[in-house]
């Protein structure tokens, strides 16, 4: 019957259409039941390729960041002879970057060489203490406590490999971490010195007062004293130093320092702990 | 009142619920015992009795009211959830398969959501109207419900002038309607609100004359009669002696209920969401489910007018008595006479089964536990003796099949108007009054015409049609 | 600071926050600028404005049109455009000419390689550049599929606008397949980045192959059944025959191409006119339809899938072997000069015309788009009709406001 004789039969035709589409199988994937394959040529995964022998292809040339017309490349590394590392792109986009940039928004000073791990230790107990847990990320309280019972404190070291080991972020774990009191970051009665070596603080008297700490603390930037009372960090005054360099105390900014009073605050520091207290 | 402040901000949530109603059933528990020593409260409970039974009607008219304004809400979630099921499965797509077994819980949580959202009046809207649209549209749809026979003796209200109650007051819904589109102060809604009159009032008149044919062969308006009218197997159905007025009245009823591919009122292509743009929140849910509710009824009145409503396509009594079972089925035994056997009846015999049941279970499905199996012979259990008591029911109570077949009826309906919806695309507004008026009035004279010049011929010949 | 403060604060009676429909004033706080605009602006007794915004259920993108309406009938239209504007032309004068492939991508996004061969185009003609045949058929194999899984979109989209839920449904369904096929060659689904300046990037793999292998043996077959639900159905049929009816001089007086131009009956498709890429070697036929309504457009939409259909599978008989990406140098300089190219998309010609200064930066590329002048034509096909109607026509002429507003 021609459809364009008999009113109706068009509709009539099409509902029926329409009914036996009912009984055909279904097109959806039901995710996450069943998921699509992606592509091998997709370009929308981030992450570095490997060739065949397993070293990485990409050599930090920074071409595809500068190339890159959105600017959503963001690249570090350190130079070949390992003076010094470079950034480039918008800080906190990858997960790398996001762990260091939650460590400098903690407040913490945050030693030059970045990417080197903090003030290594013997990691073999905190591997223990994972075994011992089971590598879950829901235990990182458990964890933690034990390991702030072998160190005395929660070493950076030790709260990267954690994160390392059992998936959870940096940022998760020092969350964490900050929320109880009986954690701590520093080794217990160990005090920071922390002075600030831009070029206007350095003017400003700064060169002779970090020359005078290195000195008497008998450690660099970054390092610990040997009695392991002081640590002697770097910090940033942020262009607010006013002729006076800035130097901190246990995050106490000092109103002036020269030289003597450098030594003055470092015998003094260093006697508030008891020898063999510090860890 | 900080003597009772304090203290009462100092209970838990809890506390809160239960400590009142620890007052309030000790306060009753006096009462009732005060009222009964004293002959106040015999005498009470004697009068109330008295009136209900003189008022039986009163009573019962209230109680079906009550049921019908509540079955409305469930109603309206199984048709929104056949509607996306089925359009789903018409596009080769799953529909809603993760909320509930199979997806039925969505449409409730699409309730919920409508709820949940925030409720406002745009500026410039007149509120007074703007306010009492949606009351007007839902009380048109609901208050159709009352004469609608759902089971012999399940009704509302038995009116000998139910068809036209029912058309008198569907017809209210397109003034609230109208209020809607005029009081929200916006473009959108006055197209949307003027285009549901025109519509609206277009099919209001195919829809009441193709019935007339109906009412000219029962020579009545009563619903039920009109049911009673087609008993006997299918081909006493009304769709068979009256198949262009079936024709007429299920168009005119998509149009009614503004079902694609009559839902130019609605028509989210073109003009948003039509008389409900500026409707949101609980507001919108009436408009929401009223047209499903309106669906629901439409439905169940075509099954009504000419599918027969709650008679079934054919006889089962000649097939039961060929059985050897007699309507209706009495079974004669004094539960008393059986003495300490019904205290193992009803206490040992269901444990007994559902053990019997439970280790049948354990041992043919090795994977499953005692505990699970246990809890799949209790359902099983309870699955048979709700299957025995239905069938009995059936059996023995015409209403329980006479209400399965109204159901059936009405949900086959529903799911055609629904399959309409994923196929057809929607007609234009001067296409629409076109056909009602040039096509469908016509068409609904001629078949009064025809009926009545049957029904005269027919007479003569001493048959009735 | 001194002076208003720019910006006012929503409690300020002033600013009265009305419903949508009338938030936008259709009419401009400024005098009229143009006769055109006087005439549009007044009103006479009984006519109103409406605003299909910009946020509308079915303008394709983001699109307002201000019709004036008497009652249900449509008086006036004036379509606003620019909501969409990124400002590509701009953009491409920014970067490198490799750069200007993925940003002119996202103009007509739901066929994107259309899109990117423009500056390929361009380029190449002005480097007077020799893309090798490989490269060539496979060029023509992806617009193809574009094309087919464009038009099935258009199919879904005109029912959706007539408010038929399901072809659109089956539509997609098709596109699934072709699009999934192309994410398999170019790595992307949507706006493939595939086409190079000199060839294209990567060759075809065997999963492409085989997923279009599947694919052909049951070529158009939802577009043919989703047609079951279109092509009889009285209510279609009545809501697009004889509606929106372009006549030859209509359309040629707007520059209207593609299918809206060959529904008309001129049988003008830039693939024969002035032949690109290896089209003059493929055999294929120019669907042309004489009544020029929505109907016509409709059904010259599915004629043209099947002859996609044809061509894809004469291109894959005759795939020649051979590289698919011409030796370029690291930086690439243009010579100077400028060039126009022209090509077939799913809407009609797209046309490009470009400027080189010598450098690695294009000076200026300006892109003709097919679908601008598609949405003139709207303002003149519309009135009369019913407001219902301009949504009917505005899908039959297939706009997208990616490549309108550029």
């Amino acid at each position: 019957m021609r459809t364009d004789r008999v009113p109706g039969l068009g509709i009539a035709k099409g509902l029926m259409f329409a009914f036996t589409q009912v009984f055909k199988p279904k097109v959806t994937i039901q995710y996450p039941e069943v998921v699509n394959d992606i592509s091998p040529r997709n370009r929308g995964r981030l992450i570095l390729l490997y060739d065949e022998a397993g070293t990485l292809k990409c050599e930090t040339c920074f071409q595809c960041a500068a190339a890159c017309p959105i600017e959503c490349i963001d690249m570090g590394g350190v130079d070949t002879r390992n003076r010094y590392h470079v950034h480039w792109g918008p800080a906190e986009q990858y997960a790398e970057r996001r762990e260091e940039s939650a460590l400098r928004r903690s407040g913490r000073t945050v030693p030059d060489a970045t990417f080197e791990p903090f003030a290594r230790i013997d990691l073999g107990p905190v591997d223990a203490i994972l075994a011992r847990h089971g590598h879950r990320p829901r235990a990182a309280l458990r964890i933690m406590d034990d390991v702030q019972a072998e160190y005395g404190y929660l070493p950076v070291a030790a709260l990267q490999h954690i994160a390392h080991q059992t998936g959870a972020w940096y940022s998760e774990l020092y969350g964490i971490a900050t929320s109880y009191p009986h954690l701590r970051f520093e080794t217990p009665g160990s005090h920071v010195v922390a002075i600030c070596r831009c070029a206007q603080c350095t003017v400003a008297g700064g060169g002779r007062v970090l020359a005078a700490f290195r000195e008497h603390l008998g450690t660099d930037i970054g390092g610990l004293s040997p009695d392991g009372a002081v640590r002697l960090e770097s910090t940033d005054c942020r262009g607010e130093s006013a002729g006076v360099p800035r130097v901190t105390v246990d995050g106490n900014v000092l109103p002036t320092v020269n030289a003597t009073d450098a030594a003055t605050i470092a015998a003094a520091l260093r006697a508030t702990v008891p020898q063999g207290q510090a860890a | 009142m900080s003597v009772v402040s304090r203290p009462w901000s100092r209970l838990s949530l809890a506390g809160k619920i239960i400590l009142p109603l620890i007052a309030v059933f000790v306060a009753l528990n006096l009462v009732i015992v005060l009222g009964w020593v004293s002959g106040i409260l015999p005498w009470l409970v004697q009068a109330i009795l008295d009136a209900l039974g003189d008022n039986v009607g009163i009573l019962r008219f209230l109680i079906a009211a009550t049921i019908i304004l509540v079955i409305t809400v469930p109603v309206a979630f199984m048709n929104i959830f056949f509607e996306m099921k089925l359009i789903a499965f018409v596009n080769l797509r799953v529909g809603p398969n993760r909320i509930g077994p199979w997806g039925t819980l969505a449409s409730v949580v699409h309730g919920l959501k409508v709820l949940a959202k925030e409720d406002f009046t745009p500026t410039g809207a007149d509120v007074p109207a703007f306010t009492l649209a949606p009351a007007v549209v839902y009380l048109a749809a609901v208050m159709t419900l009352l004469v609608v026979p759902f089971a012999p003796g399940l009704y509302g209200y038995d009116m000998d002038i139910g068809l036209l109650y029912f058309f008198a007051v569907g017809g209210v819904g397109v003034v609230g309607l109208m209020m809607a589109g005029w009081s929200s102060y916006n473009k959108y809604s006055l197209l949307g609100g003027l285009r549901a009159a025109a519509s609206l009032i277009s099919y209001e008149l195919p829809l009441i004359l193709s019935v007339m044919g109906i009412v000219m062969i029962t020579g009545t308006l009563n619903l039920n009669q009109i049911v009673t009218a087609q008993e006997g197997s299918f081909l006493d159905w009304f769709l068979f002696r009256q198949p262009l007025g079936a024709l007429i009245f299920f168009i005119a009823a998509t149009a009614e209920a503004s079902r694609t591919p009559f839902d130019l009122t609605e028509a989210d292509s073109e003009i948003v969401a039509g008389f409900a743009t500026e409707y949101s929140g609980m507001r919108f849910g009436f408009f929401f489910f009223a047209e499903y509710v309106n669906m629901f009824i439409l439905s169940a009145m075509t099954a009504v007018l000419f599918l027969g409503g709650w008679n079934a396509p054919f006889d089962i009594d000649p097939l039961l008595s060929a059985v050897g079972i007699t309507t209706p089925v009495s079974v004669a035994f004094d539960p008393a006479s059986l003495g300490v056997g019904l205290l193992w009846l009803v206490l040992l015999a269901p444990a007994l089964i559902i053990g019997l049941l439970t280790a049948v279970i354990w041992m043919l499905k090795s994977s499953w536990s005692i505990v699970v199996s246990l809890v799949v012979a209790f359902l099983l259990f309870n699955v048979i003796v709700v299957g025995a008591l239905v069938t009995f029911a059936a059996i023995d109570l015409e209403w329980v099949i006479g209400l399965f077949w109204f159901i059936g009826k009405t949900v086959a309906l529903i799911l055609f108007f629904v399959l309409m919806r994923a196929t057809l695309p929607r007609v234009r507004i001067d296409q629409l009054m076109g056909f009602a008026w040039k096509w469908l009035v016509p068409a609904a004279l001629l078949n009064i015409f025809v009926t009545a010049g049957a029904i005269v011929i027919l007479d003569q010949m001493g048959k009735t049609l | 600071m001194t002076g208003e403060p720019r910006v006012r604060s929503l409690d300020d009676p002033s600013i009265m926050v009305d419903s949508p429909a009338t938030i936008i004033d259709a009419v401009p706080p400024y005098p009229p600028r143009t006769e055109r605009e006087a005439e549009f602006y007044s009103l006479k007794d009984g006519e109103m404005f409406v605003n299909l915004g910009p946020q509308h259920p079915s303008t394709h993108g983001v699109l307002r049109v201000v019709i004036k309406i008497d009652g249900e009938q449509v008086v006036d239209l004036d379509p606003v455009l620019g909501y969409l504007h990124r400002g590509v032309e701009k953009i491409c004068e920014n970067g490198d000419w490799h750069h200007a492939i993925s940003n002119c991508d996202p103009l007509e996004y739901i066929a994107s390689m259309f899109s990117e061969a423009m500056p390929v185009l361009v380029a190449e003609k002005l480097l007077d550049l020799e893309v090798p045949r490989r490269a060539d058929y496979i060029r023509v194999l992806a617009w193809e599929l574009n094309r087919i899984s464009s038009h099935a979109l258009f199919i879904g989209w005109l029912a959706l606008d007539l408010g038929g839920i399901t072809p659109i449904l089956y539509g997609f369904i098709e596109r699934d397949e072709i699009v999934e096929m192309l994410a398999a060659l170019t790595g992307q689904k949507l706006l493939f980045n595939y086409l190079r300046i000199g060839g294209v990037n990567g060759d075809l793999n065997h999963e492409f192959l085989s997923r279009l292998g599947d694919w052909m043996s049951r070529a158009g077959k939802r577009i043919e059944e989703s047609s079951k639900l279109m092509n009889e159905n009285e209510i279609f049929v009545g809501r697009t025959r004889g509606l929106g009816v372009l006549t030859r001089e209509a359309a040629l007086r707007t520059c209207v191409t593609g299918p809206p131009l060959r529904a008309t009956g001129i049988p003008y498709d830039v693939r024969r006119a002035h032949p690109y890429s290896v089209y003059p070697e493929l055999e294929f036929d120019i669907p042309t339809r004489t009544e020029g309504d929505s109907y016509a457009r409709y059904l010259l939409h599915l004629d043209e899938i099947r002859e996609s259909i044809r061509i894809i599978d004469q291109v894959l008989h005759q795939m020649p072997d051979g590289p698919v990406m011409a030796k370029l140098p690291r930086l690439l300089r243009v010579p100077p000069g400028r060039a126009w190219v022209a090509f077939e998309s799913p809407r009609g010609q797209y046309g490009a015309y470009g400027i080189s200064d010598g450098s690695d930066q294009p000076f200026r590329f300006r892109i003709h788009d097919p679908s601008y002048f598609t949405l003139q034509a709207v303002g003149q096909l519309v009135p009369g009709h019913l407001v219902a109607d301009t949504m009917a026509i505005m899908a039959s002429l297939d706009p997208i406001m990616g490549g309108i507003d550029k």
